[in-house]
């Protein structure tokens, strides 16, 4: 009992982290989800519906957050505006962007900046590259705990992507000046 | 629109007449593979990237989680009727 108290814990906690950002909110969530969970334990027939479950409302949980981030304005995001612009190929140069993600993420500074980067997503495009790359969910599932369509999720995930490219670039190139 | 279609070609879902022309198109336009490039290894980043540990779960939350296991739901006794 203690162990599958941890884990889950641990699962939606993580999970709080990445999308809230602050321990408060990731603390909430955790203990709200599992409080619902413990009431509807016997409802669940397999793993996999838990699972997609547990992210149901610990997705909730963190759209009903109190404590607003200060970063996570609520607009929606253009891919005119993500979009390279012509002839500004100057982020992608291979210099900034020499270092592998395994070697990029052994340093501090650059976690922080992804970290930022992640928490400046309006929450509906972070939880979607949350759910999508990193808790490694598939389209169809993060499409059934967004309750949105494929499509969305597909179109949401790029420009979520494309913006945290885009703030990385600009750490990438700031450092590779110093 | 190829600058929409990145996603879907990293991730292998992109329909095979898009990807020929997506393809295509990257033979001959390095700007646009360098981009592409820098896209690949931000998803990479991102896949790769671990939150901080969680703390131990707190005593509410252990609390919380053994009291709603055990809560059954309470039966009404039925009124009988006085007469």
């Amino acid at each position: 009992m203690e162990r599958a108290i941890t884990i889950l814990q641990q699962t939606v906690f993580a999970l709080g982290m990445k999308v809230c950002g602050n321990p408060a909110d990731a603390e909430d969530t955790a203990q709200e989800t599992l409080v619902r969970l413990a009431r509807s334990l016997k409802n669940f027939p397999n793993t996999r519906v838990l699972s997609v479950w547990l992210y149901k409302v610990a997705k909730s949980q963190c759209l009903m957050s109190r404590r607003k981030s200060k970063f996570a304005p609520e607009h929606m995001l253009s891919l005119d505006q993500l979009m390279p612009q012509p002839g500004h190929d100057g982020d992608s140069d291979a210099k900034s962007w020499a270092m592998t993600p395994e070697e990029a993420l052994l340093q501090r500074e650059f976690r922080e900046r992804l970290e930022k980067a992640i928490h400046a997503l309006p929450k509906r495009y972070r939880l979607i590259l949350v759910l999508r790359d990193m808790e490694q969910l598939d389209t169809r599932e993060v499409a059934e705990v967004m309750d949105i369509s494929e499509d969305t999720v597909k179109m949401r995930l790029h420009r979520a992507r494309v913006f945290v490219r885009n703030e990385v670039a600009k750490y990438l190139a700031h450092a590779a000046r110093q | 629109m190829i600058f929409a279609a990145l996603s879907e070609f990293l991730d292998g879902t992109l329909p095979p007449r898009n990807c020929r022309e997506l393809q295509k198109h990257l033979s001959g336009c390095d700007p646009c593979l360098q981009y592409l490039e820098t896209l690949k290894k931000t998803i990479r980043a991102c896949q790769l990237y671990q939150a901080a540990p969680a703390p131990p779960p707190s005593t509410a939350v252990r609390e919380a989680f053994i009291k709603a296991l055990s809560t059954r739901p309470v039966r009404r006794a039925r009124l009988r009727k006085v007469g």
